[in-house]
């Protein structure tokens, strides 16, 4: 009964062109837009330094990780930059004259990137600012756990940022060095990896409407069948979770094989990680359409809205991720989405495991507790009205 | 014979709206028992509640002997549901369909390739198994709703509304499948608001309105409750306005109507009515083309139990 239901699922599945396009044509078609907007990083004989400007204004200079780090930028032979440093009406000034793809500044300890138009230069700018923003948070990060380690002992707090710095840095190489610039898009790719992983709510959603008599017609003649609930429910779950790690693994060797993204040596850390965040997905589409007691559409709208907050806390659009984890830092540490998301920068930030493992394991938690939840709520399930 | 469903005492409500208020019947092994009612009459909702796919407030509803639950498997078994609503995949074939639902049931696969192939030649589909349902026209999707609803050959079978918007060749073939079922030995329970339907088919009937029944037995035993006896219908090109007073006076007419050369005279129950309609016409040498009689129908019955029409 399991493999004969799993079979024509998987195979409606299969046929569905929606869904199909969705959780499988669309990372794809995103993974080739992002090839194409990434496609002058690598070319370095065609990449030129363009202006900026920044807001050299106290503000900016007490952010001295992220300064320093910035201004490596604009120095050297192959530097990214033409850097202005200059005041704020200047900088708006050389904005509005075109002399400047953008300006950076500082506001409340937040880095921001202002640009007039988009382009190839203000992505460059603004993906490199996001970019340093998050590694001064995790070198500020660092320097105040070592400190928090000595437990009120005198310590030299130079020397504990010189070394985060150094830590960042290594796992972190040069910012002129060509395999930085792959691993800057590397990062994207990994957003896109994640985003992908999160469509398996959207999945199981559907494959669990079709077992819910509240929602479909389909649902009501599963539900008067012979069959038990948890052994249709789980092969439903499983033939969505199996064309969602399909598409998930295709994904990430079509970039790392076709699109020629640099994943390192962590392609299969990038595969595990993903298949458990799509089980993770998968449960939490699941435990969505079981909790929420409304038709199909808005059910399907709702999980959309909760997968795309979840990848908004995440940081998947940007530089949100440090906004939300300073706004609400509960919020990423048991958000699927903040914990596959969290898992890949770790690899990409970290030599050490932990912090993936410790991601993975949570996701594994959350999974189990989703799934445990949604077939208790199931059984011997009667409505009061369908 | 021994009963197939028993209901005893069902009462369901949707918030303040009593949709089911206090139902008791049973359903006998081999027969065809129609649950006729307006909409919103609770014809479906005590389906569910049988089916135990709704909750209920009260009452007690036993299949097969055995209290029906939603874990009870050796019941379901045993059951088969034509939903009111079409209810298949559209990614999947006609016969991918049937073989799909009817997998629900039967495990064994040349047993149920035999059933799939049986519940095709019923509906009629041999020549549409490999069309989507997208492809099939309204009356060949409710053919196939059946299909998916009965291939596993269950023992009881409900279907609910399963002709609304269908062509009439369809609607032949539909009843004609059903009563092919019973022959074959199962128990139906047929929902509609279709009287003709029930009329055709049913070997009982009972009638809803607002989640009570109002009356129940067969056709004979229901229409017998109508005060009519007959209604006759007479194309008169030209009727003096003196002469159609006159019909009010022939024994046992209830009600006179004429409108564009059509007569329409209600009889109450009562002997030699025709007869004595005959007379008056010769008497009165009143020029007619055709005379059409008719018994009274079910909507009649519903009508005067209720005061409105089945359709209302």
């Amino acid at each position: 009964m399991f493999w004969h239901n799993y079979k024509y699922a998987l195979k409606a599945l299969c046929k569905n062109r929606m869904l199909v396009f969705w959780t499988t044509i669309f990372p794809f078609i995103l993974a080739i837009l992002f090839n194409l907007a990434f496609a002058r990083l690598h070319d370095y004989d065609v990449f030129e330094p363009f202006n900026v400007a920044v807001v050299n204004d106290e503000a900016y200079q007490n952010e001295k990780v992220f300064s320093e780090a910035f201004k490596t930028l604009g120095e050297g032979d192959e530097k990214l930059f033409n850097i202005e440093y200059t005041d704020k009406d200047r900088a708006e000034e050389l904005l509005e004259n075109g002399d400047v793809d953008g300006y950076v500044y500082v506001v409340d300890g937040k880095k921001k990137v202002k640009i007039k138009e988009n382009g190839t230069n203000q992505t460059v700018l603004t993906m490199t600012t996001e970019q340093i923003s998050q590694s001064a948070k995790i070198i500020d990060d660092i320097a105040m756990s070592e400190i928090a380690k000595s437990a009120g002992q005198p310590v030299d707090v130079v020397a504990i940022y010189q070394n985060a710095v150094k830590v960042v840095t290594e796992a972190e190489p040069n910012v002129k060095d060509e395999s930085h610039v792959m691993n800057v898009v590397s990062v994207e790719f990994y957003s896109l990896i994640a985003m992908a992983c999160m469509q398996g709510a959207m999945l199981s959603c559907e494959m669990m409407n079709r077992c819910m008599p509240n929602i479909t017609n389909r649902g009501k003649r599963v539900a008067i069948a012979p069959t038990r609930k948890g052994i249709i429910v789980a092969s439903n779950l499983l033939a969505g979770y199996t064309m969602l790690f399909v598409s998930i693994i295709a994904l990430i060797f079509f970039t790392r094989f076709i699109l020629g993204v640099e994943y390192g040596d962590n392609i299969p850390f990038i595969c595990l990680l993903a298949a458990i965040g799509g089980l993770t997905a998968t449960m939490l589409g699941m435990f969505l359409s079981v909790i929420l007691k409304t038709r199909e559409s808005l059910k399907n709208v709702i999980i959309v809205v909760v997968t795309m907050l979840g990848s908004l806390f995440a940081g998947m659009f940007g530089a949100m991720k440090m906004f939300f984890d300073e706004m609400i830092p509960i919020a990423n540490k048991i958000s699927p989405v903040g914990l596959i998301t969290d898992g890949f920068y770790s690899l990409y930030y970290y030599e050490d495991m932990t912090r993936f493992y410790i991601n993975v394991i949570s996701l594994v938690v959350i999974s189990i507790l989703l799934f445990v939840f949604s077939i208790r709520s199931l059984r011997r399930q009667r409505y009061d009205s369908i | 014979m021994k009963n197939v469903i028993d209901v005893k005492h069902l009462t369901k409500s949707y918030k303040s709206n009593k949709a089911v208020d206090d139902l008791s019947f049973a359903v006998k092994e081999g027969e065809i028992l129609g649950l006729l009612g307006p909409n919103g009459s609770g014809k479906s909702t005590t389906m569910n509640c049988i089916l135990s796919l709704l909750k209920f407030e009260a009452g007690e509803i036993k299949i097969f002997g055995k209290e029906m639950a939603p874990d009870a498997y050796d019941i379901k078994t045993k059951v088969g549901v034509v939903f009111q609503d079409v209810a298949v995949f559209d990614e999947l074939t006609v016969y991918e369909n049937i073989d799909y639902f009817c997998g629900l049931y039967v495990e064994d696969k040349a047993t149920r390739a035999q059933y799939v192939e049986d519940a095709l030649k019923l509906v009629g589909l041999e020549e549409n198994k490999s069309q989507y349902p997208k492809q099939l026209s309204g009356g060949l999707l409710r053919r196939l709703n059946i299909a998916c609803g009965i291939a596993h050959k269950p023992k009881l079978i409900f279907l609910d509304e399963p002709t609304v918007a269908v062509d009439p060749q369809s609607r032949n073939n539909i009843l004609e499948g059903i009563k092919k079922l019973r022959e074959d030995g199962a128990t139906v329970v047929y929902t509609t608001h279709y009287m003709e339907e029930v009329e055709i088919l049913c070997d009982r009937v009972i009638i809803l309105d607002h989640g009570k029944i109002i009356a129940s037995g067969t056709n004979d035993e229901l229409k017998a409750l109508a005060k009519i006896e007959e209604k006759v219908t007479i194309e008169i090109p030209d009727l003096a306005p003196e002469k159609l007073a006159g019909f009010d006076k022939i024994k046992n007419v209830s009600e006179v109507e004429y409108d564009n050369g059509i007569l329409k005279i209600v009889y109450r129950k009562g002997k030699n009515n025709l007869i004595d309609m005959m007379e008056y016409l010769k008497e009165n040498m009143i020029q007619y083309n055709k005379i059409f009689s008719e018994r009274p129908t079910l909507n009649d019955v519903f009508l005067e139990l209720t005061g409105k029409e089945l359709r209302d």
